[in-house]
């Protein structure tokens, strides 16, 4: 059994969450739809902090070192003096990992954001259910 | 006022804009695909002849190629600003400007990633540029600015287009509940199945701040390594420590130039008014109007600077610029982009739509003018005087940057009738 609360104002929909969880109703058993996230609903929810934070500083440590990786190692490859400067040219290789640094480190937080959001899903692709621009609460099973 | 009602009213407001094209649309579009097919002619043109006619040749081996290159570029920046810098510093006034100025950073990209192609002559070879190894095993060489600029600029476009997708996001899930038959299918899949839940809420949150803070540094380095391009050489006029961020200030302004040429004209076709208002323009003008005292002062200080090192090319260089071949050129850009916009100091006039709409032409053409001159004239004026020479354009290279503008405006007006040029989520939160 399901119940099912939707609200026009975020007011009312934040107090209905309240009552709900002071009630003792198990968070998991809810679940939520908000045209936009309200202040402090995470909290309230007692979310963790997201883990898109790994994804983003995994992905900037892996393109730093690819970078600067990439560029000695196609330098020490076939050895040749471009410019008067030295084959292992510290500089330019540290730009490189900068750049990498970002591109990888977007990638990965996109790509980590796709993984904890579970998207794209294919069932709310094929036959999304609409919400319109309500707060809504979806309580699965029993409440106390 | 946050109810319901309200968050419905954004809805129709911005997505009104998407509906069936009127006439003078389907004009601008018409014209600007004109422009583009004239592109097309001109570059078919120079592949089958060849890069003899354009009008780049010694001593001037770049000429308005390069220039739109880096105009183009340039042009991006202030998208990355308005949607990442502004973002990361809480300024609400972005959520009116962010979508558009996004949208104008990718197709301004867009556009100049064709240039670098058109310059090759030879486009056939354009994989050159990419990091593999040569039939005789030798890789790209990672010394050199040119490679670091393939990368900074292809880095710079992924980033972008990420960004702005992902900003679209929750807006793309409102557009299939409001689209019937094929939109909504297609919408359907670009939304990737969005519906509003804490859980995606919570990870977008953090994806969104993150991609801002990645996309930040872009905007300081992207327009610094084009800088590089020149400033590691050591031609007289390109050979300047100033030149990142002289030319990321460039970069912006010039940005913040084309973002009012394509919102003043918007505000009023698409009836956005109400949600983009003169409070928003005040402040964008006072980026505009920063970045000029910081273009000004510069082109005061280089020649400062060239008489300082006492080095004879240097100062010829600079008195050449102001006195020499290109010099109404020069004037252009001083009076456009250093002088003409002081007059911002003044509300009022931050606050005039129809002024604002005439002096951001007058920024992009400034701003046009001034990456003409750096290019061309140092390299028309080099060390040696027997090879001092000029340069200009011929008509294939004034018909392929004609094209070029056409191309932008094109793909923008597309964007218009096919994507929510507000970002509806974030005007419906309180804090807005």
């Amino acid at each position: 059994m399901s119940q099912r609360f939707s609200f026009e104002q975020e007011q009312d929909f934040m107090d209905k969450l309240r009552e709900l969880l002071h009630s003792g109703t198990d968070p998991k058993q809810i679940e939520l739809h908000m045209p936009y996230p309200p202040h402090g609903i995470e909290e309230l929810m007692g979310e963790k902090e997201s883990w898109v934070r790994f994804f983003s500083l995994g992905g900037a440590v892996t393109g730093f070192l690819t970078g600067l990786g990439f560029a000695s190692f196609t330098a020490l490859w076939w050895p040749l003096i471009t410019g008067g400067k030295p084959i292992l040219s510290l500089p330019p290789y540290l730009l490189i990992g900068y750049i990498l640094t970002i591109l990888f480190g977007a990638l990965a937080t996109f790509g980590g954001f796709l993984l904890l959001a579970r998207m794209p899903s294919v069932k709310r692709m094929t036959g999304p259910e609409q919400f319109g621009n309500e707060f809504v609460i979806e309580v699965e099973g029993e409440t106390p | 006022m946050n109810s319901l009602d309200y968050r419905n009213q954004i809805e129709t407001d911005v997505l009104a804009a998407m509906g069936r094209p009127g006439l003078k649309y389907l004009a601008a579009m018409g014209f600007c695909a004109l422009l583009v097919l004239g592109l097309l002619a001109c570059w078919g043109y120079q592949i089958f002849t060849g890069l003899g006619v354009a009008g780049i040749t010694h001593p001037v081996g770049w000429g308005v190629y390069i220039t739109n290159f880096v105009f183009w570029v340039g042009i991006a920046h202030s998208g990355t600003l308005i949607s990442a810098v502004l973002y990361l510093f809480r300024q609400p006034f972005r959520s009116s400007f962010n979508r558009a100025a996004e949208a104008m950073t990718v197709v301004s990209l867009l556009v100049a990633g064709l240039f670098p192609l058109i310059h090759l002559g030879r486009v056939w070879n354009f994989y050159y540029l990419f990091p593999y190894p040569n039939q005789r095993l030798l890789w790209v060489n990672f010394k050199s600015p040119l490679i670091w600029d393939v990368f900074a600029v292809s880095t710079y476009l992924t980033v972008s287009c990420i960004f702005f997708y992902v900003g679209l996001l929750p807006d793309l899930a409102i557009v299939r509940r409001r689209a019937t038959g094929f939109t909504q299918k297609v919408f359907n899949i670009l939304s990737l199945g969005w519906q509003g839940t804490l859980r995606q809420w919570k990870h977008y949150n953090k994806l969104y701040l993150f991609l801002a803070a990645f996309a930040t540094p872009l905007v300081a380095s992207v327009h610094s390594i084009v800088s590089w391009d020149f400033a590691v050489s050591i031609v007289p006029g390109w050979h300047t420590t100033i030149f990142a961020p002289y030319f990321v200030a460039g970069a912006i302004f010039s940005g913040i130039g084309m973002v009012l040429t394509l919102m003043i004209p918007l505000r009023k076709a698409l009836k956005l008014e109400q949600y983009i208002t003169l409070d928003h323009f005040d402040s964008i003008c006072k980026i505009l109007l920063f970045t000029s005292l910081i273009i000004g002062f510069t082109y005061a200080f280089e020649f400062a600077l060239a008489f300082y090192s006492g080095h004879k090319s240097e100062i010829s260089q600079y008195l050449y610029r102001a006195t020499g071949h290109y010099w109404p050129f020069y004037a252009i850009m001083v009076f456009c982009n250093g002088i003409f916009p002081l007059v911002l100091f003044k509300k009022s006039l931050r606050r005039n739509l129809k002024f604002l709409f005439v002096l951001s032409i007058f920024v992009n053409i400034g701003m046009w003018f001034e990456r003409f001159v750096i290019i061309v004239a140092s390299l028309a004026k080099e060390y040696q005087p027997y090879s001092w020479g000029t340069y200009t354009p011929s008509w294939v290279e004034m018909g392929i940057t004609a094209g070029s503008f056409g191309l932008f405006f094109l793909v923008y007006l597309a964007f218009i009738k096919a994507l929510p040029v507000l970002s509806m989520t974030e005007l419906k939160e309180p804090h807005q």
